[in-house]
């Protein structure tokens, strides 16, 4: 028997977890619908129904792919940063400012939004990093706490400043048209969106893979002491880090404000998907090229479970057994122990082969963990 | 300014506190337990919200304390499925924590719809119970001060007063019995422990199984005395800034309590606050607790980065 690459691997293990999560679902599925055959078909064949659900999937698929990219360069400098919510909020702030202002008449609103919105984000990705760097205070804590607070100011801006005077409404006045991104497709949601999602996939590619930066950022999540020995800057690395990735959480943000979806401010409008971005970067190894694939597959489900809640008695919130079932078992590396056991020529493990893609591992060590000096 | 004092001194709001602090402090030393033995729990959250559910189902059709022994089971058994996902499988223990989380956050929501026939919102169709009020009315007779004290102490829940209780038993089982000893060697150093003939693995699925026992007594108070019955994602953080007063607390039973009381506070006065100040806007009352949480967060980084500093100094200054 000949001796599998690494990569067979992990597909494997990523779609066995797929598999795994799926027949659970059915089984649930089986035991409290009445109409099962109503719930599978709109979970598993419903997007692929119309070129208005076909569109709905890929515009999710390109948010998913910004989320789970913004994810993936923290969890790969080995920081559990889960800020992206936050910048999404306060990133579209921004750009729908821009939309707004009288900017919003010409086709300049779209670039300068997306800048606001990269800069914006990325401010608020630079507060938990230089918090980390300087103190060493937890960064999962933190970024949780900025999420909720940028909520909160997101609300009250809109409601006490940018939604119509005396209105109460949670939400802005529409865009004008050209700070909308324009569809590729007409009458669906394929947007400008799904063009910026995938420079950003290239650009960050570059940025990990073929840039100065980018190496001492993975050299940083590899060993933080060994990356110190060798000379890098590792509190600097993880300040700057942060804040890439905060751009990005920004962008996200101007990418929902001013897709042809919302076009408008709206409170609650990132709806949890920088969550799911947690589940795109850990399914796609962070490996920014394979975070659009993930993203495919998991837009798909995503989306086969709103039509599902929709057209059967099952409700969409099922997903989140099939979100916390694919977690687990992608990140149970020891669980497939098994598999390569039972091959004839074992497989090198990952920690002892500096080619092998990075290990889903990620984490802020213990709560008391110290700043790296 | 004054209205604010008169309120915020008054035995109302401190049974307001109590009452705020309560859930948050049982998560909090869920946290604790979990934190001390080296595995960071940051399912606390998805604990409470499960345990609360469970505990609402439950009570709808058993006596209330059934209901509360339920959802400390549901904690328990999400506590096992992090130590076997994580000591077991290897998986990260973050990961699995975030794990539990969506799949409390969808799953209670799609259990709430099965449970009341579709409403995805509310419990309201379940005729949940409620833990008992403990009535401490003989304090009124005590002269002077009675009054004010039976308004800040009478009527809390059962399990409030077994909180106080819980707070010094994990004092005690943390510092006075072998099995605490063990936990916090695992915790401070795994190699050294297991050299002297610990097993991390068994001290860490111990602490997060206690773990999710006491996130889930949090989310059952929740949902059976501060408010009766659950409302999806009723927790909205609490778990979170549960992990910010273990942070603040010093990793110590007394600090935590502190801690959760101050961010009880917090919250209390996030109630009382846009009743006497209609200007100041709710959203930004509602994010007091998540600021204070961050301050403190930095606040005990930074010193323990100083202590840690002095200590190697002295250690340094002593070869």
């Amino acid at each position: 028997m000949s001796r599998w690459p690494e990569w067979a691997f992990e597909v494997l293990r990523t779609v066995l977890a797929l598999v795994v999560a799926l027949i659970i679902t059915f089984i649930i599925v089986l035991v409290v619908s009445a109409e099962p055959g109503e719930a599978f078909a709109a979970l598993l064949g419903g997007p692929l129904g119309s070129p208005r659900t076909i569109g709905v999937w890929l515009d999710d698929v390109a948010k998913l792919t910004l989320a789970g990219l913004a994810l993936s360069l923290v969890f790969q400098a080995r920081l559990f940063a889960l800020g992206a919510q936050g910048q999404a909020y306060l990133g579209g702030l921004a750009a729908g400012v821009i939309a707004l202002s009288s900017l919003g008449q010409s086709w300049l609103s779209i670039p300068l939004g997306l800048v606001a919105a990269a800069v914006t984000g990325a401010a608020y990705g630079w507060i938990p990093g230089i918090i980390k760097a300087r103190f060493g205070a937890n960064e999962i804590v933190s970024t949780l706490m900025l999420n909720y607070i940028a909520i909160d100011v997101f609300a009250w801006l809109i409601r006490t400043r940018i939604s119509p005077p005396g209105s109460g409404l949670t939400r802005s006045d529409p865009f004008p048209e050209s700070a909308v991104y324009p569809t590729l497709i007409p009458r669906t949601r394929i947007d400008l969106g799904i063009v910026i999602a995938i420079i950003a996939v290239i650009a960050i590619w570059f940025y990990l893979y073929r840039t100065k930066r980018g190496f001492e950022l993975r050299m940083v999540g590899f060993n933080p002491r060994f990356a110190e020995y060798a000379g890098i800057n590792v509190p600097r690395t993880i300040v700057r880090t942060m804040a890439v990735s905060g751009a990005i959480g920004g962008i996200l943000g101007a990418v929902f404000v001013q897709g042809s979806a919302y076009g408008e401010l709206a409170v609650g409008f990132e709806g949890l998907i920088t969550f799911e971005g947690i589940l795109v970067a850990i399914v796609a190894r962070n490996r920014p090229l394979i975070v659009p694939v993930a993203a495919l597959f998991y837009g798909y489900l995503r989306q086969g479970a709103v039509l599902m809640g929709l057209r059967s008695d099952v409700p969409t919130e099922m997903i989140g057994i099939i979100q916390g079932v694919v977690i687990l078992l992608v990140a149970s590396a020891g669980l497939y122990g098994w598999l390569r056991a039972s091959q004839a020529n074992r497989a090198p493990d990952t920690d002892s082969d500096p080619d092998a893609p990075q290990p889903p591992i990620i984490g802020g060590g213990p709560l008391t963990e110290q700043a790296v000096r | 300014m004054t209205e604010l004092l008169t309120t915020i001194i008054s035995a109302t709001f401190f049974f307001a506190v109590i009452r705020t602090t309560v859930p948050l402090l049982l998560a909090a030393l869920g946290g604790l337990l979990a934190e001390l033995s080296g595995a960071l729990n940051v399912a606390l959250e998805g604990m409470m919200l499960s345990a609360a559910l469970t505990a609402v189902i439950v009570s709808a059709s058993y006596p209330w304390w059934i209901g509360l022994l339920a959802g400390v089971l549901a904690g328990m058994a999400l506590g096992a499925v992090m130590a076997l996902f994580h000591l077991r499988f290897g998986a990260d223990v973050v990961l699995v924590g975030f794990a539990i989380n969506l799949m409390a956050a969808g799953g209670t929501v799609f259990i709430l719809a099965q449970a009341t026939g579709g409403d995805r919102g509310t419990s309201l169709a379940l005729p949940s119970k409620s833990i008992p009020r403990l009535s401490l009315s003989w304090l009124g007779a005590i002269p002077g001060v009675g009054g004010t004290l039976e308004a800040a102490l009478s009527g809390h829940s059962y399990l409030t007063w077994a909180t106080v209780i819980l707070v010094a038993g994990i004092w005690f089982m943390l510092y006075q019995t072998a099995t605490g000893l063990r936990l916090r060697a695992v915790g401070e150093y795994a190699p050294a422990a297991a050299a002297a003939g610990i097993s991390p693995d068994q001290m860490r699925a111990l602490g997060l199984i206690l773990s999710g026992a006491l996130a889930a007594l949090g989310g059952v108070q929740l949902a059976m005395f501060n408010y009766i019955g659950f409302t999806r994602d009723m927790t909205a953080g609490r778990g979170f800034i549960a992990l910010g007063a273990v942070l603040l607390g010093a990793r110590r039973p007394g600090g935590v309590a502190i801690a959760a009381l101050l961010f009880g506070a917090f919250e209390a006065l996030a109630i009382v606050l846009p009743a006497l100040y209609t200007s100041i806007p709710g959203e930004l009352i509602h994010s007091i607790p998540f600021v204070v949480t961050l301050v403190a967060l930095v606040i005990y980084a930074r010193r323990a980065q100083l202590l840690t500093r002095r200590r190697v100094a002295g250690v340094e200054g002593a070869t």
